[in-house]
């Protein structure tokens, strides 16, 4: 982080020799203290959230402390216009403003940040620079007025400066170590903005024989300190949601529906999708994980035309689907209509699946896909695809249990395949054998395999179909940004440290593969 | 170890629903007391309108609970086509079952344990079902798993906190004292008789005749946990639990061979489960008697049995239709599957034989369908489990009716079943039942409910479907197996009785042995 420094206080050429600064005049003392850390904090939090949302520290640090301290030679430049006779309630107004704006930074920032498409960096920079031009106004000020209470000019000088660079050390210590971890940017920028409206206030109190206009002062004080606190108690929520340690990332979109809470966060280029704090994909590497997904069961049906996917709202296995031009039918069942709607209706993460879910060939059912397919009726699918989230509880394992693979079974036409998501083999290997067991006992015949996807690790997959003989696909359709012939060949072999380990199909009333999920992600998660 | 389920055959009486005068933000509540109006009116003789018809067949059954049912798929498996079943006042009995905003729920019991091969009319019956799907024979068969209970089973709650399972184990105490009693009842479980059948058995016919084991009939059961030394009072509170369950009655008004009974008599096992293994349905029992129904193709007359002769060629039995006619049904044959003291105010004979002093005492029950838009927020401890049981409380915890569903999400509504027997005195309790209003009902069927979870679950609640039974099962008391009832089994004739009065206990299994039996009799 580079050194923070502040340009020379503009001086009033008519100071005039006087009595040691602070002797009698402690508040003002007090205020250059306060006054520094306000100011320094300001443009650490303004830095650091840069950094966070945006990435590229270093760029943003020195951006946004050049921007800064320019806007504070501004500021001490404007200072020079004060009048002399309304000296000590300017700088209140300033204090306070500062207090206001500096305080909200934070939470404002994080807002305008999480509403899509509006001008972040635009908004960062111009309240960087209005923020500057207020502080850079203060220090001049406070020496100002010193000097009318006829303050020794060096002494001036000297402890002013001093209590500037000191204030500056204590925040610049306590900004990473205390502030930040304990409280997270919001709530730290409220905090110094408390400070800054409170020294206003102070001041107010102080001199008021001196302040013709000290109750509308005093007034305008409080409705500062009355917004400050508000926004510290709603600060909480904001803080909660976007640093809580959940996401890391800033939060773009948040929604609780009746099925889960949906949260989108962005960090630089990555997007990624959590479901009820799961995370769901990342767009850094989903096309590993969807082309997995669809590809070697797909590309291996020269004939499929219809084509059904259970979960995955996303839309994204759909994309991977529509690559191919004899596929006339796609039927996407997601419970929840709040996720198809996002991924449909809003551009930029319509973008993500390629607009799949507007494609003509797209039809998209919100029901609960194992309650659609115990009515659903109609020709047989050539390809299902059962994304469906990981077993890590009973309800879930359900659906990963015998009568959900025969159901599933009863709904393929001759020929047709079953692929299915079936966790990690490497950190969960029980678990995934246990998928595979379990299709096997439902009558079906298995093709295992597994591709690296660094958001989740080594994943798995099986296909399966009723029929023995599935070949993993010699030709690939254009496009695929992770697959193609040779690589889905690899995907099929797995080496000696992750053969099958001897386990139990999973049955409802037994739920082994809950079990098997649970002890074998305990055992890494230790 | 698994609590066991009850059920009688045709309790009495059509449902009699009334909506509750209501606020906005009250759940709506309707109050079902079957066969109420219809016993009552049998009770004080009421007079009937004329006969208006004749109907005649070769065997007629009176009553459609698992009794009457079981005889009829018996009949109808051996060939037998000119079968009427008359549905009674209460159809299904005990094993009733109802659809509670759009989600099917039992209204009355909803499980069976795993049949032991000595119930081989039940795993017949089961496997006709298709819910027996290989190794009839075997001594553990294979069921179909969408109908095993699905994990977690149980859960209990104790000082606070969820524990999974029924019985309590939170302290070394409680494990300890749990640990001694389940050895003891599983050395009782082995016992056999000095004929060398099972101490303990389902039917109740198949136990031992040993006057020793028979004596434990002389003692309440709650004496003989004294005398044995279970006296841990979270190992009592289950027992109490239990006993309440299934005989709607505390271990001082049970007798100790009924309580050991509950315990040791139950050795069913499946290939594809666990050792104590329970059968369930959504909509409870009523998946068996519906199926039943199904298979036996029987036809069904919708009206009830109010008086019944028998004359030298036929039985002649008047009956009252459900749209208020009395239409007279002539028959060879008549199986009599009603609770007995229903039987006694229809047929004059009986009522000689078995003055009402001379029939078991009867337990109220309740059962309370309650419908939620969502799940409630859940105390610390055990995940929601299929049986939720309050330890302590007033009632016999909640089902959740959605339990065995496979879905992705949890439903966005769900039905909790609420229990609730063997409390009060049973006269006072029966007269509190039949006149109580709604809310009043309401806070009682609520109340293992409100002690499981914090008071906002009451805004999850929609509508209340309280089903009352003032006679909903037989209390085993000491004595039980020697009671006058058991004349019944064996008087000849052209009436034969089926119905698990006869035996004593309120089981499916006993009930559906009684109506296979009287089948059999009758098949010759």
């Amino acid at each position: 982080m580079p050194p923070q420094s502040r340009p020379t206080p503009d001086l009033h050429d008519s100071a005039t020799p006087g009595t040691d600064a602070g002797t009698h005049h402690p508040g003002l003392i007090v205020a250059v203290f306060v006054v520094a850390s306000c100011g320094l904090a300001y443009e650490l939090i303004a830095g650091a959230l840069a950094s966070y949302l945006l990435g590229e520290s270093v760029l943003r640090f020195s951006t946004i402390i050049g921007t800064y301290l320019f806007a504070m030679g501004v500021g001490s430049h404007l200072s020079k216009y004060v009048d002399e006779k309304a000296l000590l309630a300017r700088f209140i107004d300033i204090e306070l403003m500062v207090g206001l704006l500096g305080g909200l930074s934070a939470c404002a920032l994080f807002l305008i940040y999480a509403w899509a498409g509006s001008p972040f960096r635009v908004s960062l920079y111009a309240l960087v620079l209005l923020i500057g031009v207020l502080v850079g106004m203060e220090i001049p000020l406070v020496m100002r007025l010193l000097h009318q209470r006829k303050q020794a000019f060096e002494a001036l000088v000297s402890k002013v400066l001093t209590f500037d660079y000191l204030g500056a050390l204590a925040v610049s210590l306590l900004f990473p170590l205390v502030f930040a971890p304990l409280l997270g940017l919001a709530r730290t920028a409220v905090v110094f903005g408390l400070l800054n409206a409170g020294i206003g206030l102070w001041l107010t109190h102080r001199y008021r024989a001196e302040l013709p206009q000290a109750r509308a002062l005093r007034l305008r004080g409080l409705l500062v300190l009355a917004v400050l606190l508000a926004a510290l108690a709603w600060a909480q929520k904001l803080t909660d949601a976007a640093e809580a340690g959940l996401y890391g990332d800033a939060i773009v979109h948040q929604e609780t529906t009746p099925f889960q809470r949906i949260v989108l966060t962005r960090w630089q280029d990555d997007t990624r999708l959590y479901l009820n704090g799961n995370l769901q994909f990342s767009t850094r590497d989903e096309h590993r994980y969807h082309e997995a997904l669809v590809h070697p069961a797909l590309a291996a049906l020269p004939q499929a035309r219809r084509v059904l996917v259970l979960g995955g709202g996303d839309g994204l296995a759909v994309r991977e689907v529509l690559k191919y031009p004899q596929v006339e039918q796609v039927t996407l069942i997601e419970l929840d209509p709040a996720m198809t709607r996002l991924f449909r209706d809003t551009d930029d993460l319509a973008a993500l699946n390629a607009h799949a879910l507007r494609d003509p060939r797209v039809t998209t059912v919100n029901a609960d896909a194992a309650q659609w397919l115990e009515t659903a009726t109609g020709p047989g699918w050539d390809l299902i695809v059962a994304d469906f989230p990981d077993p890590s509880h009973y309800a879930l394992g359900k659906l990963y249990a015998v009568p959900m693979y025969r159901l599933m079974a009863r709904h393929l036409a001759p020929g047709g395949l079953i692929v299915v998501q079936s966790t990690s083999p490497w950190y969960a290997p029980r678990a995934y054998w246990c998928v595979d067991a379990t299709l096997r006992e439902a009558g079906l015949h298995t093709a295992p395999y597994h591709a690296s996807v660094p958001s989740f690790g080594e994943w798995g997959f099986l296909i399966a179909a009723r029929e023995a003989g599935y070949r993993p696909p010699s030709a690939l359709p254009a496009g695929l940004r992770h697959l193609d012939a040779r690589t889905v060949a690899q995907m099929f072999d797995f080496p000696p440290d992750m053969r099958a380990p001897a386990v139990e199909p999973n049955r409802l009333n037994t739920q082994m593969l809950v079990h098997y999920f649970e002890e074998d992600w305990s055992r890494q998660m230790r | 170890m698994k609590r066991r389920d009850f059920i009688a055959g045709t309790g009495a009486l059509t449902a009699l629903p009334w909506l509750a005068g209501c606020t906005p933000a009250a759940p709506l509540v309707t109050v079902l007391r079957p066969g109420l109006r219809e016993g009552h009116a049998l009770r004080e003789a009421a007079a009937l309108p004329p006969p208006s018809g004749e109907l005649r067949c070769g065997v007629a059954i009176l009553g459609s609970g698992v009794a009457g049912l079981t005889a009829a798929w018996r009949l109808a498996r051996e060939g037998r086509r000119d079968v009427l079943l008359v549905d009674g006042p209460e159809p299904d009995g005990n094993a009733a079952g109802g659809v509670l905003g759009g989600i099917a729920c039992p209204r009355g019991a909803h499980y069976l344990p795993l049949p032991d091969p000595g119930l081989a009319h039940v795993r017949e019956l089961l496997a006709d079902l298709g819910v027996l799907t290989g190794g009839l024979r075997d001594d553990a068969p294979e069921y179909d798993e969408q109908t095993l209970v699905h994990p977690a089973a149980e859960r209990t709650l104790a000082s606070g906190t969820w524990h999974e399972g029924l019985l309590p184990a939170s302290s070394a105490a409680d494990a300890t004292a749990a640990a001694r009693f389940n050895a003891d009842m599983a050395a009782w479980s082995a016992r056999r008789g000095e004929d060398g059948r099972p101490a303990f058995a389902l039917p109740l016919a198949a136990s031992s005749g040993d006057p020793a084991l028979r004596a434990l009939d002389r003692q309440t059961f709650a004496r003989w946990l004294q005398e044995a030394g279970h006296t841990h009072p979270p190992l009592r509170r289950y027992i109490d639990y239990a006993m309440r369950d299934d005989y709607g009655a505390r271990p001082d008004a049970v007798s100790a061979w009924a309580g050991l009974h509950y315990f040791c008599c139950r050795r069913g096992r499946a290939r594809n489960a666990e050792a104590g293994a329970v059968l369930t349905w959504p909509q409870g029992l009523s998946a068996l008697t519906a199926g039943l129904r199904r298979v036996a193709a029987v036809r069904t007359l919708s009206g009830h049995a109010v008086a019944l002769s028998e004359r030298r060629t036929a039985v002649e039995v008047m009956v009252q239709t459900a749209d208020r006619r009395t239409v007279t049904l002539v028959a060879d044959r008549v199986i009599c599957a009603m609770p007995l003291h229903v039987a006694r105010h229809i047929d004059p004979a009986l009522a000689d034989a078995l003055p009402r002093t001379a029939l078991p005492e009867t337990a109220p029950w309740l059962v309370a369908n309650l419908l939620l838009d969502g799940f409630p927020h859940e105390r610390p401890g055990a995940d929601l489990a299929w049986d939720n049981v309050v330890l302590g409380g007033a009632g016999l915890g909640y089902v959740v009716a959605t339990h065995q569903l496979t879905r992705v999400a949890r439903p966005a509504a769900t039905v909790f079943t609420a229990y609730r027997a063997g409390w009060g005195d049973v006269t006072e309790t029966r007269r509190w039942l039949a006149s109580a209003g709604e809310a009043e009902l309401l806070e009682f069927a609520l109340a293992d409910l409100d002690a499981a979870y914090d008071r906002r679950w009451r805004n999850r609640l929609r509508r209340a479907e309280l089903v009352l039974r003032g006679h909903g099962m037989a209390i085993p008391g000491p004595g039980f197996l020697d009671a006058p009832a058991r004349a019944l089994r064996d008087r000849g004739g052209r009436v034969l009785h089926a119905h698990a009065d006869l035996g004593g206990l309120s089981l499916f299994e006993e009930a559906s042995w009684w109506g296979e039996r009287a089948a059999r009799l009758l098949l010759g």
